[in-house]
């Protein structure tokens, strides 16, 4: 029998790890990220099932009618040329988003939140005549004569034009109105309804039947993905160089086209056996009833009224 | 690189969509031949897989990450015809699920992530490492330099289909209706980010994930499907026809929704000239080039007309066609002489 000498370090008992005393928060590596990336996308998915599924307005809509009139207005958001009906078609987004039991944080935070933000810095420039010369608003600085800097000649002051502010609002306002009505459309649409709808404005049956596996897919090979990486944290213990952690990544993409890869051999022989021939099958449509030509018409006048209106204003 | 709903006119979502269909019809038509019933479920795990991939974090120097798009990769194991079709059910998913780009821009979308950059990439691997060995060094090499170039590509062309906007669509007082930026900022804006950031990211996995393959699993790379399904010379110089027939059109669909168009008495150009006459005049002097260049009547003039401004819609598009269609072109030449060389040798 051989004589284990177990270290003295290992038969010592330990206390609870101190707390950690820096309150600054570590970044987090490409491993944690990815990780946190694919939970986020089940996370967001669930949620906005539970959103799908609630009583609300826009969820009693047929969705082939719902797609077709989203398209519509989707439409009008991107032809309104006057801010002043971009703002109020925007509130009446809102309402319609709370009249469809979606919670008005979350879709502020989707739209609202987002929209300036990225929108905003890229729009922030046309601001100041420096960059788009106009009328000015507001003065911010003047500059003691014309400056030369290399081939560029600023001009005697800084000022934010008239110009640059209402093209900025409107674009805003704009970018924030199209991208309300697709989160509107996605977050009260189960996606298999949806993919329904679409099949009303005459997307090949193929595209939607792709759609409609590849959706189910995503879950699987996000399982395999988030496994993959699971595994390297748990083993990783140093600090790893850049150049590792690529190679592990394009290694990682690599053994998940493996296994996805077989998985498509296996969902292949799998369709076969059930009888599949090459054409696709789908169930029918559901019904338009009564409400949905109310909405088709409401939908209707309000494209009438903006696009009317807008041509009014402007 | 993708584009929301109202940064694009709706005049120009159509195009889109409009240069989008022949190539989704060919790349089903083409894949389905190749497969028969194995499409879906390939086309289907090859959607997925391409969704997952742009989901991974991809480590850079410096301790940041970035995301890919993946399409390079795709181009490289499944050619790029199919690999269009599951960039574009990827990228479908994402703006339908989560917003990630528009509706209506969807279908430039598609343009720049699931056509350009699978057939730019795959070109240029098919062509300097397609023959070559399938442990040889040359293909991850070529697969990462492929995916670089095509998302520049990729890039240049968001620059110009952002870039048109100010010049198409403004008031009257010339503000611009969409995205506010001409050609001269929005080509290098686009490039910069890419050339430096998005460019060696997408590089890292069509190299990483190919000379994965050859040390793993070379048979993956041996050319099995791709080969398959890589482009039929006749069918691809047809889709061109089909686009330079668009770019012929497309200004008379701009014409159809009236509005901005008919009544834009003050183009931008003409703006920054009148009012910041000398600094500037000497900042496009010194940065814009791409459209003055060409020599644009009406730009710089007093009162650019319809036909002046149909004129300069032609020039930009095809500046931006040019490009895409030069650069893969000649690649598709150059393979055609080279097979004719070996097979009379």
């Amino acid at each position: 029998m051989v004589d284990y000498q177990i270290p003295e370090w290992l038969l010592k008992s330990q206390g609870p790890l101190p707390p950690s005393k820096s309150t600054k928060k570590t970044r987090r590596s490409f491993v944690e990220k990815t990780i946190d990336a694919f939970s986020g996308f089940l996370m967001d998915d669930f949620y906005s099932e539970r959103i799908a599924s609630a009583n609300g307005l826009m969820q009693g809509l047929h969705p082939g009618i719902k797609v077709i009139t989203t398209l519509l207005l989707i439409f009008v958001a991107v032809s309104l040329r006057s801010w002043e009906l971009l703002l109020l078609f925007n509130l009446w987004i809102l309402m319609l988003a709370y009249m469809s039991a979606v919670p008005l944080s979350t879709f502020l935070k989707r739209v609202w939140l987002v929209v300036p933000i990225f929108t905003g810095i890229i729009v922030l420039p046309t601001l100041f005549n420096v960059i788009r010369p106009g009328d000015p608003l507001l003065v911010l600085l003047h500059f003691s004569g014309q400056h030369r800097l290399g081939p560029w000649v600023l001009p005697g002051e800084l000022t934010i034009t008239s110009q640059g502010v209402r093209g900025a609002v409107i674009f805003i306002l704009r970018v924030g109105a199209c991208v309300s009505l697709s989160v509107l459309l996605t977050l009260t649409t189960r996606w298999a309804y949806l993919l329904r709808g679409f099949s009303m404005i005459r997307i090949p049956t193929l595209f939607i039947n792709i759609l409609e596996m590849t959706y189910r897919y995503i879950y699987v090979l996000l399982q395999s993905a988030s496994d993959m990486f699971q595994a390297r944290m748990s083993r990783t213990v140093g600090r790893t160089g850049t150049g590792e952690q690529q190679r592990f990544v394009g290694n990682a993409m690599g053994a998940l086209w493996s296994k996805a890869f077989i998985l498509s051999d296996e969902v292949h022989a799998a369709m076969l056996s059930r009888g599949y021939t090459g054409t696709p099958r789908t169930l029918k449509n559901a019904k338009i009833r009564g409400l949905d030509w109310f909405w088709i018409a409401f939908a209707l006048l309000v494209t009438i009224i903006l696009l009317g209106g807008d041509r009014l204003v402007s | 690189m993708h584009i929301p709903d109202g940064y694009l006119s709706p005049a120009t979502c159509v195009v889109g969509y409009a240069i989008m269909i022949p190539f989704w019809a060919t790349a089903v038509k083409k894949v389905k031949a190749a497969l028969n019933t194995k499409l879906i479920p390939l086309m289907v795990i090859g959607a997925a897989f391409s969704f997952v991939l742009m989901m991974f974090n991809v480590p850079i120097p410096g301790g940041t990450t970035a995301h890919a798009v993946g399409a390079g990769i795709l181009a490289v194991l499944l050619g790029p015809w199919a690999a269009t079709i599951c960039v574009s059910i990827a990228l479908a998913i994402q703006a339908l699920l989560f917003g990630d780009g528009g509706i209506f821009s969807f279908g430039f979308n598609c343009f720049n992530m699931a056509l350009v950059i699978p057939f730019v990439s795959f070109f240029i691997y098919q062509w300097f490492a397609g023959k070559s060995d399938v442990m040889s060094n040359k293909r991850w090499i070529w697969g990462a330099i492929g995916s670089y170039i095509g998302i520049n590509l990729a890039a240049t062309c968001v620059g110009i289909e952002l870039g048109l906007q100010p010049v198409l669509f403004h008031t009257a007082q010339g503000v611009p209706l969409y995205s506010p930026f001409p050609i001269s900022v929005s080509v290098p804006a686009m490039l910069l980010a890419h050339l430096l950031m998005a460019g060696p990211v997408e590089a890292i996995v069509t190299g990483g994930v190919t000379r994965y393959f050859q040390l793993t699993n070379p048979s993956v790379i041996s050319d099995q499907i791709a080969a398959r399904l890589a482009p039929a010379k006749a069918a691809f110089n047809k889709l061109w026809y089909v686009i330079i027939a668009l770019i012929v059109l497309v200004p008379l669909g701009l014409l159809a929704p009236g509005g901005a168009f008919g009544e834009g008495e003050i183009s931008d150009i003409k703006q920054v000239f009148g009012f910041v006459p000398a600094g500037l005049a000497s900042l496009r002097d010194h940065y814009s080039g791409l459209l003055q260049d060409y020599g644009i009547p009406g730009y710089g003039g007093a009162n650019p007309d319809l036909w002046h401004q149909t004129v300069g819609y032609y020039l930009a598009a095809v500046v931006g066609i040019v490009i895409i269609a030069g650069i893969t072109f000649l690649i598709t030449r150059l393979i055609a002489a080279r097979e004719a060389k070996k097979s009379s040798t």
